[in-house]
């Protein structure tokens, strides 16, 4: 039944802020993360008739898709080929006020961190900061809750390590 | 596991919490990003959420006759329809921009409110540009060897103006957003928000800015649009003028304005003017003037018959209200007191030879209006060299007017 579910805009307003923050823990720049968060809400629009809601949370479906779009984004483009458009892109990004007022955020460098991550460890944590329960992140990524609980306790001191290592 | 290092992490995943919930797009990314999904729906998406709406705000609604929501349904979906369709309602809308491709050609501008006379309240003036002070020498000259310094004026023309009242017209300031459905109507993305620009979009073929209003000089919020890659030459049979309209009309470009087409060759270009027109009942149609009394409207420069640039009025929905306007004795008078009497004797004398009813726009804050206004130009010669001297002067009626 179309009424059981949220309208769309309601959920697109609701996770847009969450979604971002995902997708740009995982990618080196913020425009990478504007075009992927905005694949990831034109695939939900398109799939939304499809979703069903007794089958799965709003947020782990859309997480779903976000994840799918990020993983997309690094098949097609490649690790070396993003770095190469980042180092390029840098000189636009630190005209772009709004690029800057990203940049001088309190917890960047935490989220490059995160980013630097082995992918498992990162999408582990990033999915649980970005507010799924873990049911929902073991869901995601094909385990089970208590798997996803520790493969997202093995990265935050994988973290921590790294922090302290570069002397964070 | 050491309690320091339970706590160290426990304050690790507080930082991480932060830093996820204080991680979120630009300003304005949202609304971007919603208006690029919503050019995405589907008609039948949109009649759904139309009727999902309609249906939700029946449930809230307090209890109502059954004859009253059937005739709220037929009524709203009658609408739903007609916007869904593409279909315009003249008047009466509240949307500031007028940007559907299926707008249909009309006399005069886009649709918008029709107001009773004078609703507007009291109007500001146009003005010709200011000129700088070396202008007061007669070498000095502004475009197109206007001249704009002291001169003792005569007027040996014949003005007749046999209407009493002209319509003025009103637009909104159009917002980002608006802007933003500008660009989806083009089938261009949002690439970013330039500083003095509304945004910059672009297609595969070729990129768009749009901005606001410029207050000096007086300019209305405008696009321009320059292919990224060579286009293919356009096919048309009449020339140039032809060749920019198709041009205009495959981007839904094309003016539903009523203009008069002025191409200027040179060399293997041409740049086709589309002059804009504003219609007056009893009167006919008067050209649009930028600050410089020249006429402008909608311009596509080509090579050969392939466009390389185009640049015109963003389309956006026009009010009107009627005003009343000055005689054409008033209108002279004021042409001649427009210079007073010079005493230096190098004051070269001007007989204003000609007149003409125009449109002048009067940028205004968050509203902002073309006006009547009556336009006297006259040439003369100094040391050789040709000028032409213009006056503007108001046609709204003094009492209407502000400044």
């Amino acid at each position: 039944m179309l009424a059981d579910r949220p309208l769309f805009e309601d959920l697109y307003r609701a996770y847009l802020g969450r979604i971002y923050a995902y997708v740009r823990a995982q990618v080196s720049s913020s425009a990478d993360a504007e075009d992927i968060t905005a694949q990831v809400f034109m695939n939900a629009y398109q799939a939304y008739a499809r979703f069903e809601a007794r089958n799965t949370t709003p947020a782990a479906w859309l997480f779903r898709i976000a994840r799918n779009a990020t993983l997309d984004h690094f098949r097609a483009h490649g690790r070396r080929e993003r770095l190469r458009r980042t180092i390029e892109h840098q000189p636009m990004a630190e005209v772009d006020p709004s690029g800057m007022a990203e940049e001088r955020i309190l917890y960047r460098a935490l989220l490059e961190r995160v980013g630097q991550l082995p992918e498992r460890q990162r999408d582990a944590i990033s999915l649980r900061h970005s507010g799924l329960s873990f049911e929902e992140v073991g869901m995601l990524m094909k385990c089970s809750e208590d798997a996803a609980k520790m493969l997202y306790h093995r990265a935050v001191k994988g973290l921590r390590e790294a922090v302290e290592k570069e002397g964070g | 596991m050491s309690d320091s290092e339970d706590l160290e992490l426990q304050a690790l995943q507080r930082q991480l919490d932060d830093a996820f919930e204080t991680t979120r797009p630009r300003p304005g990314f949202e609304d971007e990003l919603w208006t690029r999904i919503q050019a995405h729906r589907p008609a039948s998406t949109r009649l759904r959420d139309a009727w999902m709406g309609l249906i939700q705000g029946i449930r809230e609604a307090p209890a109502v006759p059954m004859g009253a929501v059937a005739v709220l349904l037929v009524v709203v979906l009658g609408v739903s329809v007609v916007t869904l369709s593409g279909v315009h309602i003249g008047g009466g809308s509240g949307t500031t921009a007028s940007l559907s491709s299926g707008d249909q050609q009309q006399f005069g501008p886009e649709a918008g409110r029709n107001g009773p006379p004078g609703a507007f309240g009291r109007l500001p003036s146009p003005v010709l540009n200011p000129v700088p002070d070396k202008a007061t020498q007669p070498t000095m000259a502004v475009p197109s060897s206007a001249y704009a310094g002291p001169v003792t004026l005569t007027w040996t023309g014949k003005l007749d103006l046999k209407v009493t009242s002209a319509p003025v017209f009103r637009y909104s300031e159009p917002s980002t957003n608006a802007a933003d459905q500008f660009g989806a109507s083009l089938g261009a993305i949002l690439r970013f928000r330039p500083t003095g620009y509304l945004g910059a979009y672009e297609t595969t073929d070729f990129s768009v800015l749009v901005r606001g209003s410029v207050q000096s000089p007086a300019r209305e919020p405008s696009f321009i649009l320059v292919p990224i890659r060579a286009l293919a030459p356009i096919d048309a049979a009449g020339g140039p003028t032809d060749v920019a309209v198709v041009f205009l009309a495959q981007h839904s470009l094309a003016p539903t304005w009523q203009y008069t087409a002025e191409p200027t060759p040179s060399g293997d270009q041409t740049q086709v003017l589309l002059q804009r027109q504003f219609a007056v009942a009893g009167y006919g149609y008067a050209h649009l003037v930028d600050g410089s009394g020249e006429r402008y409207g909608v311009e596509v420069d080509l090579r050969g018959n392939t466009p390389t640039q185009a640049t015109g009025p963003l389309p956006l929905s026009l009010d009107t209200a009627s005003y009343p306007i000055i005689t054409a004795d008033e209108a002279v008078r004021s042409a001649l007191a427009s210079s007073p009497p010079v005493a230096a004797s190098p004051a070269p004398s001007v007989a204003l030879t000609t007149a003409e009813l125009v449109y002048a726009l009067v940028v205004a804050g968050d509203h902002s209006f073309y006006e009547p206004a009556i336009l006297f130009s006259g040439s003369f010669t100094v040391d050789g060299k040709t000028y032409v001297k213009r006056v503007l002067v108001p046609a709204v009626d003094p009492s209407q007017r502000s400044s």
